[in-house]
């Protein structure tokens, strides 16, 4: 063997031993289970790891405006359907994508519903190359776990054992109004969804189809964080795609939003009883849809009546 | 691309351009680089690529406009009885200084358009508004290219050397312009002279197994100074510094110090890329930091510390005003009148005071930079001064300065006297810097590290070790350096498991405890600001 192939020998064996120690750590480092002790990170939109095999009606992914405005227990209560809200703060769609890869491992929703705010989030070429190597090596995105690392991580199988009984929802009645105004006002401009956003988006349709889920965009009331042009580029995409789109920010004849009391931050987001409009309102949607059954008095769904009375009790402030 | 230290130039960008430049012939290396070199700058500054370009055109010119000056010069010499040749030569001198004048108009008018019109501008506000004169100047905002603090002072140092006549002028455009964009040093350096630098870059040899090494080795090296200490450091710096008021003087002795850890694993780190990276094109660029913190005074310091900065100083500040005649001509005198070791010192310090604030501003338009310079002018110029006194003062009490120790003492001595400095330079501002400084000093305790404020800053007791740790790993390879060992050049020698053992332990300590991820906000780097 020549001086050449012996070299380049030697650097694939290097590249090989590289990755066998990532992967080998990454089984240590990964999270055991989906709380917040055993060091997994978003642990209410994780919370659906941790919900029975095959039990969510339907999913719905995206940034902050998501756990603001859907209160899935709410439609449980009046309609006996299942969700959980996989949103998280300043959500990208590569972690959109992650959230719906994970939980479609276990779960069959009919329904998944994309906010759209997180379409218009930029997204860095470095963090969507970051957020694939996460993917194949949770080493990189759960390393700083090395300070709560216990004997079991080294050879402890993962099981998912937390549920969030709001399932994602983040409970916030904190009123900071901001004068009613007309936000919406019709253009003909639409504002460019980025490449990169369109890649993810494109994954997630594709992941949609595949599992035979209707993907619905939906883009909540928000002052603060939508526009007309935006709406006319997600209506754009929505009708390349085949998909249906909500805007409800032009539903306010229905919606009814006051945002004098309806939001938190003066706009941005909505609180509590924003939520129940909004929230409200897509209830009758699924109900008008007809695809789901009501599960209340299903015996494997008793867990969601006990969650009920948990959150029933949080949002009475009892 | 936002670091030298981000995934997209390190897993994407550099590989990528090191295999086209290995597979196409030698006589595309160059341009492979140089097109990789604007790709890079583009990717950063945008449009503002056009002010890179401009530079380079400019003094592509003016080199040979000065070439043909002094062919023009020779010539007439040539020609001009012995008599007369005095006066051709301060003729073409002239003329030479006039070329030399329009370029630093046109480069450094550039630099102190775009980074210090702000500064100047509320000052001269503040002047008017004092004087109660109802008139102020527009403040302007202006965009910055990335590194443009660096290739101007390149580009001047091109300008001198052909004026000087130590350098011929290039008139290969392509050459030059690689020599100015260079992609691994447009950010933050290494600042480069073009006798060392354009010949090589413009050979565009093969990458060779030890190069790929021995540079990945490098950038493996700086990646683990920057984000396991520099990165970690953070966001307790960023506490202490915008927090400043709600804490004792123990805490500020802590920030003094930190910072001063910060910014030498950050820029000394990323200088390891730098280098790490040019070495992977099998090109040697010049060495920014020297174990700076083995330095028994501040004058040393200074010559192992961003080495290419202060060396540009030395060559084109110093020494021009140090040799002038009329800083001569007191030199002369100062020495009849106060002695051999006194007089030069006058003549010195003057010139060392221009290198100083244009040290100070160098780094920012801002007061603290200035003092921050002024600060490392007086503690020279006081150490000169009192140097017979204390050569004589130690030999009396029978103590060897570069032994033991007393060596030791001295180093201990400038490395604080370095953090105060840093205290300064790190400030939101002067005024902040100076409440730092009297806190530290007047308000001294140790509470803040019993009453567990100390691990409140965003680094808990395990960050701490881990930082301590890789203190110590960095300070080993310093001291092994320092005695003159290539750490490299002796990991080659040894067997394969070993080499291989290092470098997995590098890698896992960069990947595991390093500062990155989503428990950490990105770290800009801070050198690409000045």
């Amino acid at each position: 063997m020549n001086k050449k192939t012996k070299d380049i020998i030697g650097c694939i064996s290097f590249m090989v031993g590289l990755i066998i120690l990532f992967a080998v750590l990454s089984v240590i480092f990964v999270p055991k289970d989906n709380s917040r002790a055993a060091g997994m990170e978003a642990v209410q939109a994780n919370g659906i790891l941790g919900e029975k095999e095959n039990t969510i009606d339907y999913i719905i992914l995206g940034d902050s405006e998501t756990h603001s405005s859907f209160t899935p227990m709410q439609i449980w209560k009046d309609y006996g359907y299942t969700g959980y809200v996989c949103g998280t703060n300043a959500q990208h769609l590569y972690e959109s994508e992650k959230f719906l890869r994970q939980a479609l491992k276990h779960q069959s929703p009919k329904y998944v519903i994309m906010e759209t705010n997180a379409i218009y989030r930029y997204s860095s070429i470095e963090n969507a190359i970051m957020a694939k190597a996460e993917n194949y090596f949770p080493l990189f995105r759960y390393h700083d776990r090395w300070k709560n690392l216990k004997f079991s991580d080294l050879g402890g199988s993962v099981q998912y054992t937390y549920t969030n009984y709001s399932k994602g929802y983040r409970f916030e009645d904190r009123i900071d109004g901001v004068e009613n105004k007309e936000y919406m006002k019709p253009t003909e401009r639409t504002k460019h969804i980025t490449k990169i956003n369109r890649h993810y988006v494109n994954n997630i349709i594709n992941l949609c189809k595949k599992n035979h889920i209707e993907l619905i965009l939906v883009s909540t009331p928000s002052i603060s964080n939508w526009t007309y042009a935006k709406h006319n580029g997600i209506q754009k995409l929505a009708d390349q795609n085949g998909l249906t789109y909500i805007d409800m920010n032009l539903l306010q004849d229905q919606l009814e939003i006051d945002w004098e009391t309806d939001t938190r931050d003066k706009g941005d987001h909505l609180n509590y009883s924003g939520a129940v409009k909004v929230t409200d309102w897509l209830g009758t949607y699924f109900k008008q849809c007809g695809e789901f059954t009501d599960h209340r008095q299903d015996a494997a769904y008793q867990s969601w009546n006990k969650d009920l009375k948990r959150y029933e009790k949080k949002v009475s402030g009892k | 691309m936002t670091s030298y230290v981000s995934i997209l130039y390190l897993l994407i960008f550099l590989p990528a351009v090191l295999l086209v430049y290995n597979v196409l012939p030698k006589k595309y290396r160059p341009i492979i680089l140089l097109l990789a070199s604007y790709a890079f700058f583009w990717s950063i500054s945008r449009k503002l690529l056009v002010f890179l370009l401009v530079s380079t055109v400019s003094i592509h010119h003016i080199g040979l406009w000065l070439t043909a000056v002094q062919s023009e010069r020779n010539d007439v010499l040539a020609k001009t009885e012995r008599s007369g040749k005095k006066a051709v030569k301060a003729l073409y001198i002239r003329r030479q200084r006039w070329i030399v004048f329009f370029a630093a108009c046109v480069h450094v008018g550039t630099l102190l358009v775009l980074k210090y019109s702000g500064f100047f501008g509320r000052n001269i506000n503040t002047l008017l508004q004092t004087a109660g004169v109802g008139l102020s100047v527009p403040i302007l905002k202006l965009m910055m290219p990335i590194g443009i603090s660096f290739y101007t002072m390149q580009a001047m140092s091109y300008v001198f050397d052909v004026y000087r006549e130590t350098t011929k002028a290039d008139k290969n455009l392509g050459r030059l312009a690689l020599y100015m964009a260079f992609f691994p040093t447009i950010m933050e350096g290494p600042i480069c002279r073009y006798a060392d630098d354009a010949e090589q870059l413009w050979e565009g040899r093969r990458s060779t197994l030890e190069n790929l090494t021995f540079g990945t080795e490098r950038i493996l090296y700086g990646v683990f100074k920057k984000i396991i200490i520099a990165d970690r450091l953070n966001i307790m710096i960023k506490t202490l510094y915008t927090g400043y008021a709600d804490y004792d003087g123990g805490m500020m002795a802590v920030a003094a110090i930190a910072y001063t850890c910060q910014l030498y694993m950050e820029f000394s780190g990323t200088m390891d890329v730098v280098i790490g990276s040019a070495e992977l094109f099998g090109v040697v660029l010049p060495e920014n930091f020297r174990h700076p913190f083995f330095s028994k005074s501040i004058s040393e310091f200074w010559t192992r510390w961003h080495i290419t900065l202060g060396t540009w100083f030395r060559d084109y500040i110093f020494y021009p005003l140090s040799m002038s005649k009329p800083l001569k001509k007191l030199t002369s005198k100062a020495r009849k009148k106060i002695g051999n070791h006194f007089g030069p010192l006058i003549a010195g310090t003057m010139a060392l005071f221009v290198v100083w604030l244009f040290n100070g501003l160098w780094h920012g338009a801002g007061w603290h930079y200035i003092f921050f310079g002024m600060y490392h002018l007086v503690l020279i110029v006081a150490a000169n001064f009192v140097e017979p006194f204390t050569r004589e003062f130690l030999e009396k009490i029978h103590i060897r300065r570069e032994e033991g120790p007393y060596r030791i003492f001295r180093m201990i001595r400038t490395a604080l006297l370095v953090c105060i400095g840093e205290l300064f330079f790190r400030a939101e501002g002067l005024r902040a810097g100076f409440c730092m400084f009297n806190k530290m000093v007047t308000q001294f305790t140790l509470c803040s590290f019993t009453d567990g404020t100390i691990f409140s800053l965003g680094m808990d007791k395990l960050d701490f070790i881990v930082v301590a740790l890789a203190v110590l790993f960095v300070f080993a390879v310093s001291v092994v350096s320092e005695k003159g060992t290539n750490v490299r050049r002796l990991l080659s020698t040894k067997r394969r498991i070993i080499r291989w053992a290092v470098c997995y332990g590098l890698i896992l300590c960069c990947i595991i405890f390093g500062a990155y991820g989503m428990n950490y906000t990105p770290v800009d780097p801070i050198y690409a600001g000045f």
